[in-house]
């Protein structure tokens, strides 16, 4: 009876070490890419006025593992950061918070059956075990979600919808080159 | 009630996402001073617009008053009329400094501290910044903002508001501000105290500022409140000589103007629209 207690407490603290592990990570990476997405990549400045959102690779390899309101909750979080660095508080949480709304649907549409809620497969596996046309559409209809919300509210009418659109596709094109390439890199490192 | 209670339960996903995002849209909306002036414009159209619906029932309610309110501003306008006839071959239509339009008030507050009407013509007619509004008793205020069909006017019953003024009899000049107490009176202020004036002057409008023309009513003198005589009466009562803080200014005369209108009754407006007012500000701006 002892025994089977202190196997079900170490388990249990097995546990919460991996949670807190993956809390520490998701932490590390928060504070990473909010500020390199500030101090660098928001003056990148590409043909005048373009600049890639590379800090959406947070958004994009976040642990399937955490549930989907803490997900919300903490992309608010870092989107409202992001907005501190580019001045204009509310835009950029909006934006981060329907990426992370339409995430699930988006994995869901994208790996189809492939795609299990409960989280039992990590990101790597849906990497390595995918097509290159699969990824692709993953990044691009999340990035592109992300930036048509983003521009439309930084516009605020309809009145410059063709200029939106123009900025949208410009600027994806821009975020999915960097986006990828950090993504490639980070897992080459975990290896 | 259970099945509300299911239903936010099964979709609360749904239900976190749209409250943390009409959370962002608030701070988007209040922390950035281009969408808050968007989204004000917006509401401010549909709250103006049935504004007009309802004044457009209300007014068959005092078609009465208002008949009569205009046989007597006609009387007054005609007699007007008859003393400029002699003056016709002089004054030419070419030098006329201000133009006149009507305007009908759909909504008028007398409640807050900074009252505003608003009226049923806008930019679409001709509106700016800045122009007067007058009615037949006198001064009703200043435009401050204009949308497409409707302006937004600072009443004189706005603490923000400073008109130019002046009394008829002695032409001393000072300005005009509300206290943000009385409904019927208004203060005039930067006026000397060397100045004789009396209780029962009229007070009009100063000219000096293009806005509204030269000696357009406002009031008269109800009360006129002197530093020196205050303080002289104080120490006489108290047979000290101290200096005690008093309302009104030292060396200036602190003077209460009763409005010759009743800024609750009012129903036809006439904006003042100055010739010459670009011309008198870039001058102005040059030095």
């Amino acid at each position: 009876m002892f025994i089977l207690l202190k196997v079900c407490l170490l388990k249990s603290l097995i546990e919460l070490r991996k949670m807190a592990n993956l809390y520490f990570l998701i932490f590390k990476r928060f504070i990473f890419f909010a500020l390199i997405q500030g101090f660098i990549f928001n003056n990148f400045n590409f043909l005048g006025s373009f600049n890639p959102y590379i800090a959406l690779v947070f958004l994009l390899t976040f642990p399937i593992k955490t549930s989907k309101i803490t997900f919300m909750i903490i992309s608010f979080c870092f989107g409202f950061s992001l907005d501190l660095f580019s001045n204009s508080i509310g835009i950029n949480t909006a934006a981060c918070l329907t990426l992370a709304f339409s995430r699930s649907y988006v994995l869901n549409f994208v790996f189809g059956s492939f795609y299990d809620p409960y989280g039992t497969k990590v990101l790597k596996n849906y990497i390595s075990e995918s097509t290159y046309y699969q990824q692709f559409l993953y990044l691009i209809s999340l990035i592109l979600i992300h930036h048509s919300v983003l521009f439309l509210l930084e516009s605020f009418s309809l009145k410059f919808l063709s200029l939106v659109i123009y900025k949208t596709l410009i600027t994806s094109f821009l975020s999915i080159l960097f986006c990828a390439t950090t993504i490639y890199i980070m897992i080459k490192n975990e290896k | 009630m259970q099945q509300v209670i299911d239903f936010i339960i099964r979709k609360k996903d749904v239900v976190i996402y749209i409250v943390l995002l009409l959370f962002s849209l608030t701070m988007i909306i209040n922390s950035n001073y281009f969408h808050k002036s968007k989204t004000l414009i917006i509401f401010n159209n549909i709250t103006n617009y049935t504004f007009e619906k309802f004044t457009f029932i209300n007014e068959y309610f005092e078609l009465k008053k208002l008949n009569s309110d205009l046989i007597n501003e006609n009387l007054f306008l005609k007699s007007e009329i008859e003393k400029t006839v002699e003056y016709q071959n002089i004054d030419s239509l070419k030098t006329t400094k201000f133009k006149y339009k009507n305007a009908r008030i759909i909504s008028n507050s007398l409640s807050s501290f900074k009252n505003q009407i608003i009226i049923n013509k806008g930019s679409n007619e001709g509106l700016k910044k800045e122009m007067g509004v007058i009615n037949a008793n006198g001064v009703v205020g200043i435009i401050k903002r204009t949308s497409k069909n409707y302006s937004t006017i600072m009443s004189l019953l706005n603490t923000d508001i400073k008109i130019n003024a002046k009394a008829k009899r002695t032409n001393h000049f000072g300005t005009l501000e509300w206290n943000g107490d009385d409904i019927n009176f208004l203060s005039l202020n930067d006026i000397p105290e060397t100045a004789n004036i009396k209780v029962g002057d009229s007070i009009v409008t100063g000219g000096m500022s293009l806005i509204f023309p030269e000696g357009i009513n406002i009031g008269i003198v109800s009360k006129v409140n002197s530093y020196n005589l205050e303080k002289t009466k104080l120490n006489q009562a108290t047979k000290t000589n101290q200096n005690i803080k008093l309302k009104s200014r030292e060396n200036y005369l602190n003077i209460e103007v009763k409005l010759h209108s009743d800024m609750g009754k009012i129903n036809n407006v006439y904006i003042i629209e100055s010739m010459f007012i670009e011309e008198f500000n870039r001058i102005k701006e040059n030095g």
